[in-house]
């Protein structure tokens, strides 16, 4: 139910313009330059790379269910939500994701707490051997190292992580329902955590729906993570953030156009086309708001496009071009791009 | 004390060996060449970690397991040993280069028979002293079974170049002819052979005969919901293990499914939650059991005629390795014989497989990986017709092991003489609780189910994470 609604959510923000696979690539974090372009198009921020691992079939089931549901319509190319899809949206909690700047690393962040939990629990039982939930090398690298710099085997320690997971989780955005989630996946001594079919169960949702009210959470803990409130926890939210929102391909690009080159001297440099380098542009733009237009679109031109949008209430490019023939494709996405950063 | 038990004292925390350790341990640091089997359960991992402790050098373990190295590589670092690595595919090439670099600082290391053809690294083993070599579940070695592993069989290239290195090579399972394979391709010179007897006397056996699968799961329900465990239901699809632990749950079982196709961290869950004892009962396919560490199993059912001798022999010495009584049902039913033949076949290439891998260069069939593996080794080795006459007869000797283990269930035979001697062995002491067919009481190894049907509670995040951390 709650990932039918989040789903429902999406294919709403997303105006009827685009077709079932789109959510599907914005929840996958695909990075390419529709779904980078659409997130700032469409506002989807938030939603961007939640589930990384999201299996196609899982997704495809999920659309399926809704169709048959009648709250959504869909052809070939296009997917909206239906007057039954609105209503069952629009009196619902609204949820809270930070997908951009965490793109399914919020993960690195659990995997630190879990192991940090199962250690300390672990310690207090008096069992020092035990098997790790936490698989992952760097996970254990880290841990040991953020262990050791604290005096882990004292009782204060102890007390004091605990204290500082407990009041994190008293968090008021959360629902009761994240933090039984947050807990009860937890492992220590002689108490294993439970598996997602289990807490699924206990619930009576699906997997998918717990998964993503699992993340849900930890995006709203991290959100309230600052150093002077929670400097222990904060110390294990280190590298989790994305950096650079860019691919390393447009990156690269980034680099190439600081340097002065043009889009065709850098598709030439880099054995790309020029349609990818565009894309890189789209890309860059809705990063960085103070990146340079003039070489590819006047500020007359933004203004023509934006309007027609405006007048026409659409953001398809058809459409657009059909007023505007002497501008390009990517004139016009460059312009949309730009327009969704001056509205919002 | 002499050394040696100081040594297991002090690192494993054993007061004394069990049958047939010493002996094994003496002679490895003797550098003699060892080939021993014992059963699974039985301590297999202590004989190459043990001598380590006495001899100078590095320790090298050809693991063909993936799943199975992680575990040892685990077990031997909650013993407190950090000088531990795996090298294996799962590194990347600066981890591997890193370990190269660092390979004599290291007392155990891990590795697949596929890195052995690896430059970089059998140039850095050749730098470093080695104290003996262990060749893991060397039963794959032997090109005559399904379990051969051809990057295995390479090992004895490998070995030139460590002639003076004495070999250990253990396997819960071989045949006379399996170890004479073994002898050969390990180069072994005279080896010291150690052969446990794979009677696990602490085991009973039972078999029943039902009409169809309906019988099957009223008989499963009717023994898991009035006898106690702790027990593992082995059955062969996915699907399976959730509906029968969909069917025990409702009853009030502390129950979960466990299949290869689940995320890694739940699986690690519900094995951790099994051995922990927060459940009662696992449903599973054959992927379940590796690195399982609990000694008190009571129960192990299988719905199903297994595909395997060795394999069903291995899932059902999974219980009593505390040595307190067990029992080990099977379930069957008479088309069972035709799925099981069916299932070991999903496997195996067909003759038309053969023929187009034979055809063309790069070609993508339609099989596991292993296979895949096995066809590309004989491809190089054998012409097109004989390679289809060998899986003709590796296919034929499968029909007849299967047929061979449905006449044990079948006829009025005691089940543990048949299956001892199906590995050359004689029973020389019948336990008292033998099998269905010595007509014991079998009833009487059998505890009834003290747990009332659970319940679920409430959740409560404070109440849990009060339990996980209580200061």
């Amino acid at each position: 139910m709650y990932f039918q609604q989040l789903l429902l959510l999406i294919i709403h923000k997303f105006q009827g313009e685009r077709s079932s696979t789109a959510p599907y690539y914005l929840l996958k974090g695909k990075k390419s330059g529709q779904t980078i372009q659409d997130v700032t198009y469409f506002q989807l921020h938030s939603y961007f790379s939640l589930y990384p691992k999201l299996a196609k079939e899982t997704y495809e089931e999920a659309i399926k269910n809704l169709h048959a549901e009648g709250l959504i319509v869909m052809n070939e190319s296009r997917v909206a939500i239906t007057e039954k899809g609105l209503h069952q949206i629009v009196s619902i909690r609204r949820p809270f994701y930070s997908g951009w700047i965490l793109r399914g690393k919020e993960f690195i962040f659990w995997g630190r707490v879990e192991l940090i939990v199962q250690t300390l629990s672990q310690f207090q039982g008096n069992e020092k051997k035990f098997v790790p939930v936490q698989k992952s090398n760097e996970i254990h690298h880290f841990v040991k190292v953020f262990l050791q710099e604290r005096d882990f085997q004292s009782s204060s320690f102890g007390a004091h992580f605990k204290k500082q997971l407990f009041h994190l989780l008293e968090n008021p955005l959360l629902l009761e329902i994240h933090r039984n989630l947050f807990v009860y996946r937890l492992s220590g001594y002689k108490n294993s955590g439970l598996t997602w079919e289990q807490l699924a169960s206990h619930h009576h949702m699906t997997v998918l729906d717990v998964k993503f009210l699992f993340i849900e959470c930890l995006h709203i803990l991290l959100n309230d993570i600052t150093e002077e409130k929670y400097p222990d926890l904060h110390a294990l939210t280190k590298g989790i953030y994305v950096q650079t929102p860019l691919t390393d391909s447009a990156f690269k690009t980034s680099k190439l156009f600081e340097k002065g080159y043009t889009i065709e001297e850098i598709a030439r440099m880099r054995f790309l086309k020029e349609n990818t380098i565009e894309d890189h542009v789209i890309e860059i733009v809705s990063a960085d708001p103070t990146f340079p237009l003039q070489a590819f679109i006047s500020k007359e031109q933004v203004q023509k496009v934006l309007h027609i949008a405006q007048e026409r209430q659409t953001k398809k490019l058809k459409i657009i071009r059909e007023e505007l023939p002497d501008l390009s494709y990517f004139q016009i996405r460059l312009a949309l791009t730009k327009g969704e950063e001056i509205n919002g | 004390m002499d050394k040696l038990t100081e040594v297991l004292k002090r690192k494993f925390g054993y007061d004394s060996f069990r049958e047939g350790q010493k002996e094994i341990i003496e002679n490895v640091i003797a550098g003699q060449d060892v080939v021993a089997i014992l059963p699974t359960g039985m301590g297999k991992s202590l004989l190459y970690q043990l001598p380590g402790y006495l001899m100078e050098g590095s320790v090298v373990i050809v693991s063909p397991l993936l799943s199975l190295m992680q575990d040892q590589v685990e077990q031997l670092k909650m013993l407190g040993e950090k000088r531990v690595v795996a090298i294996n595919s799962f590194l990347s090439f600066e981890q591997k280069e890193m370990v190269f670099r660092n390979l004599s600082t290291y007392k155990f290391i891990f590795t697949s028979p596929e890195m052995l053809q690896n430059d970089r690294f059998n140039h850095a083993l050749s730098a470093i002293r080695i104290a003996y070599i262990v060749a893991d579940e060397a039963h794959c070695i032997s090109q005559w079974g399904f379990d051969f592993r051809p990057d295995y069989l390479r090992i004895a290239k490998w070995l030139q170049q460590f002639r003076q290195t004495n070999v250990l090579a253990l396997t819960a399972t071989a045949t006379s002819k399996v170890v004479e394979d073994i002898k050969t391709t390990l180069l072994m010179r005279e080896p010291f052979e150690y052969i446990h007897s794979l009677d696990r006397p602490a085991i009973a056996y039972e078999a029943i005969e039902v009409k169809d699968a309906q019988e099957k799961l009223a008989w499963i329900i009717g023994r898991v919901s009035s006898t106690e465990g702790p027990g593992i239901l082995y059955t062969q699809s996915r699907k399976k293990t959730e509906m029968y632990a969909h069917e025990l749950q409702k009853r009030g079982i502390r129950v979960a499914y466990y299949h290869a196709k689940m995320e890694q961290d739940d699986r690690i869950l519900v094995q951790q939650q099994f051995q922990q004892g927060q459940l009662d009962w696992i449903c599973a396919t054959n992927a379940f059991g590796m690195g399982i560490h609990k000694d008190n199993i009571r129960q192990i059912i299988h719905d199903h005629i297994p595909t395997s001798i060795a394999s069903y022999m291995q899932e059902v010495g999974r219980a009593a390795r505390d040595g307190a009584q067990s029992i080990a049902s099977l379930l069957f039913t008479a088309t069972d014989v035709e799925q099981a033949f069916y299932v070991a076949m999903q496997d195996f290439p067909e003759e038309a497989d053969i023929r187009l891998a034979y055809e063309s260069e790069n070609i993508q069939l339609q099989l596991p990986e292993t296979t895949t593996r096995i066809l590309d080794y004989w491809k190089e080795e054998l012409k097109e017709q004989e390679t289809i006459q060998l899986f003709q007869t590796i296919k034929q000797k499968k029909w007849a092991e299967i047929l061979a283990l449905y006449t044990m269930l079948q006829n009025e035979t005691c089940i543990r003489e048949q299956l001892l001697r199906y590995f050359d062995e004689e029973l020389t002491k019948r336990p008292k609780y033998c099998c269905s067919k010595c007509t014991i009481p079998l009833q009487e190894i059998l505890v009834d189910r003290k747990h009332p049907p659970e319940h679920k509670e409430e959740m409560n995040w404070k109440i849990k994470l009060d339990e996980l951390l209580h200061s």
